[in-house]
């Protein structure tokens, strides 16, 4: 074991200090952050300021639309009308991105003309109708009522409808959550994937400049075999507690800066814009929000990051072990460094399958080729961690159990079979590795 | 007692015979050759001693035990084909195969200084492999090897790779060894260097053991009673003195009337009978008995008459 030890370390810091590890632990947070970014901001939300000039001739808004400034908009007003060609080429309008014309009749028409340059995102429109519309109301309010303008809000509020699966009322099994957790099981292919090829590569580099012959002449082909997995299985934990560590920060810091305004529940920016935008019958706008804030709830309030981490590295471990062994055996029994490309091929066939069993499982999680799947060893690691994203009942939980115990058992027997190709194909070279290489040494004691 | 004793070793390959029958003895303080074309089983051999692979058949024993695993950390290996890992330093490298061999961090480091002062290369410590040159690697490899003070040192093709002025660096590094009391199987295809430090050795060819000796005589069993004789003098005359008894293999001519004969003695004649006669009519200047090279022997041996291969 000390030698396997001295043998991981070796292939530890070797990746470790590696360029690519570097690269990989910085640009794959990146990566993860920006398209969480990108969704956090669907619909749009304009880091610019933008200009509104209001065009308010009979001065209906006195000068003001908010009580307090929005960040990304910026209400300019004037008493007189101006149309299409001089908003678009008069140098005193330039400055403007939008005008809104509230026209003479407004107030009982309903009708406001809005002119822009640039196509606004949905999202800017919803902020100006819904920021001009509450400016409206609490004139109306005040004109035509003697109710306060907080007790109107209160009376005006829709009636909320929520709808509730009466076998499923936290609606855990919604399809958000099992993307959650299919992205886990992507995580762990892409890791095996990455880390397996790395495997392959340090193993049949060792045997191509023949350093093997001088570590067997100390170790054994097995403790080699055994260091080699740890090594590089270690580094690629490590390569995700840095993932994790570092898209943890990452959120944390979305979270309480950049999205504050939207992610905090009791802000008058996310709440009240969805209910008015609802209240508006604009279903499309209300989409986009709906599915805006259920991606921030899914992120920040639904996902079990405890549950689905210790799963995940469980079901890690012992899928890499078990991947991690064909790419052992493969490497070990390739006559050049060039050669035994091909059977990566089937390999990879392995990995897209356990990614479409995934898949499958999101759509159909009680079918039958997903339970099937559930308990390949090939494809478990993805559609147990996608159906750790849907939730398991109490009743239901030895499914998780039986599934991994299964990998487990799965994993050592082809450790076991790895290291037999492994030992007699290691110092053979320079032949061209055919599929009966690999029978002859599984055969061979 | 012996150090290293090899019994009827016997393994195969998928019914192909590496090595077969193959018993030898190395003593304490002998540098051992082990001779033989490509392909003739001397890296299965070594592969079995190092227990890299398993004999089929036969017993090894390491200073009277069987050998087994725990006598890894007193054997020192140098491969023919030798690699490094590239993106090391040499002093991580060294560290790491002196820990593989059973030494601690500390004494790794202590006995790899020793090494590159002993060298002169201390400059080369913290250098990458990548950077260093070949010849620089393989010193390096050779370091690594010696390392942890091994009791028995196999070293296959050792000099390759090295300048003449290494190559001499390295053979007395290995008499130094020898001198210790520590045992050196040497396998290489530099039968000068068989000659010039090798003790005993064996020819193996196709698996089998064809001759084992002394080296010196090894030669002397191959010797065909071939004189040199250096003269000055008149070549007509030197021939007419040799009577029948005498046959000339071949001549040299030097300046000044000087000449090298190689002959070969018929019937009874001796070294002696043959001064005796050519004294009167040459100036005698060197006269000596031919032996075989080593490379002679291994020729004879490999291309013999029952051997017509391809492989000399």
């Amino acid at each position: 074991m000390k030698h396997s030890w001295l043998i991981a370390m070796r292939e530890l810091k070797e990746r470790v200090k590696s360029r690519s590890f570097v690269l990989m632990a910085l640009l794959g947070p990146i990566l993860v952050l920006g398209l969480t970014y990108l969704l956090f901001a669907l619909g749009g939300s304009e880091k610019k300021v933008l200009n509104v000039l209001i065009m308010d001739p009979q001065e209906i808004m006195s000068g003001k639309i908010m009580p307090k400034e929005d960040p990304n908009i910026k209400y300019s007003f004037t008493n007189t009308y101006v149309d299409f060609e001089e908003f678009a080429k008069y140098e005193e309008y330039k400055p403007f991105d939008i005008g809104v014309e509230l026209n003479e009749k407004v107030l009982s028409n309903k009708h406001i003309k809005v002119m822009y340059r640039e196509t606004p995102s949905e999202r800017v429109k919803s902020k100006i109708q819904y920021q001009v519309e509450r400016r409206f109301e609490e004139i109306l309010v005040k004109e035509f009522t003697q109710l306060s303008v907080q007790k109107f809000r209160e009376i005006k509020q829709p009636m909320q409808f929520h709808f509730f699966n009466v076998y499923d009322p936290k609606n855990t099994d919604s399809k958000l959550s099992a993307w959650a957790g299919y992205f886990f099981g992507l995580i762990i292919i892409l890791f095996i994937f990455l880390f397996g090829m790395t495997i392959l590569r340090s193993v049949s580099k060792e045997k191509s400049n023949r350093i093997v012959e001088v570590i067997l002449a100390s170790a054994s082909a097995r403790q080699l075999l055994v260091g080699k997995v740890i090594g590089i299985g270690i580094s690629a934990l490590l390569q995700f507690i840095l993932w994790s560590i570092i898209i943890g920060t990452g959120l944390f810091i979305l979270r309480e800066t950049v999205f504050i305004d939207l992610l905090d529940p009791s802000n008058f920016n996310a709440q009240q814009m969805t209910a008015e935008i609802a209240q508006a019958s604009m279903q499309e706008k209300l989409f986009a929000a709906r599915e805006y804030n259920d991606f921030v709830e899914l992120v920040y309030e639904r996902i079990q990051f405890s549950n689905m981490l210790l799963f995940f590295i469980l079901f890690f471990i012992v899928a890499y072990i078990f991947y991690g062994s064909f790419f052992a055996a493969i490497g070990a029994s390739m006559g050049s460094e060039s050669d035994g490309q091909q059977y990566i091929i089937p390999i990879m066939g392995l990995l897209l399958l356990a990614l479409y069993g995934g898949y499958y499982t999101v759509y159909y999680p009680e079918g039958p080729w997903s339970s099937l799947f559930a308990f390949l060893p090939f494809t478990s690691p993805v559609v147990m961690m996608t159906k750790l994203g849907i939730g398991f009942s109490a009743n239901e939980s030895w499914e998780l159990f039986a599934s991994l115990g299964i990998l487990l058992g799965s994993a050592l027997l082809m450790f076991y079979l790895a290291g037999k190709i492994y030992q007699n194909g290691i110092l053979q070279f320079g032949h061209r590795l055919r599929v009966k290489h690999f029978i002859k040494w599984l055969k061979k004691s | 007692m012996f150090m290293l004793e090899l019994d009827s070793i016997y393994k195969s390959f998928y019914r192909k015979r590496a090595v077969s029958d193959i018993s030898l003895k190395v003593k304490e303080g002998e540098i051992y050759g082990l001779l033989g074309p490509n392909g003739a089983g001397k890296s299965t051999l070594i592969r079995i001693i190092n227990k890299i692979i398993q004999q089929d058949k036969g017993f090894i024993s390491f200073k009277g035990q069987i050998l087994s695993t725990k006598h890894l950390n007193e054997i020192g290996y140098l491969p023919e084909e030798r690699g490094l890992y590239k993106s090391m330093t040499v002093e991580e490298h060294a560290v790491f195969l002196g820990r593989l061999r059973g030494l601690s961090k500390t004494d790794a480091k202590e006995s790899l200084r020793y090494w590159l002062e002993k060298f002169e290369i201390e400059a080369w410590k913290h250098k990458r492999i990548e950077e260093l040159s070949k010849g620089m690697a393989q010193k390096v490899q050779f370091i690594c090897t010696v390392l942890h003070k091994p009791h028995l040192l196999i070293l296959d093709e050792p000099f390759s790779g090295f300048d003449p002025i290494n190559i001499e660096l390295i053979r007395k590094e290995l008499k130094q060894m020898r001198a210790d009391g520590k045992s050196i199987i040497l396998s290489t295809h530099n039968m000068k260097s068989v000659e010039e430090i090798c003790d005993r050795g064996m020819i193996l060819h196709q698996g089998e053991k064809k001759l084992e000796g002394n080296i010196t005589t090894l030669r002397e069993d191959k010797k065909e009673g071939i004189f040199s004789i250096q003269f000055q003098g008149n070549m007509i005359a030197f021939a007419n003195a040799l009577w029948t008894g005498y046959e000339i293999v071949d001549k040299e001519v030097l300046a000044d009337n000087r000449f090298i004969v190689r002959l070969k003695m018929r019937g009874e004649n001796e070294f002696n009978d043959l001064l005796a006669t050519l004294i009167p009519h040459v100036k005698i200047e060197k006269a000596e008995e031919i032996l075989p090279s080593m490379e002679d022997v291994f020729i004879k041996e490999v291309n013999g008459p029952q051997n017509t291969s391809d492989e000399a």
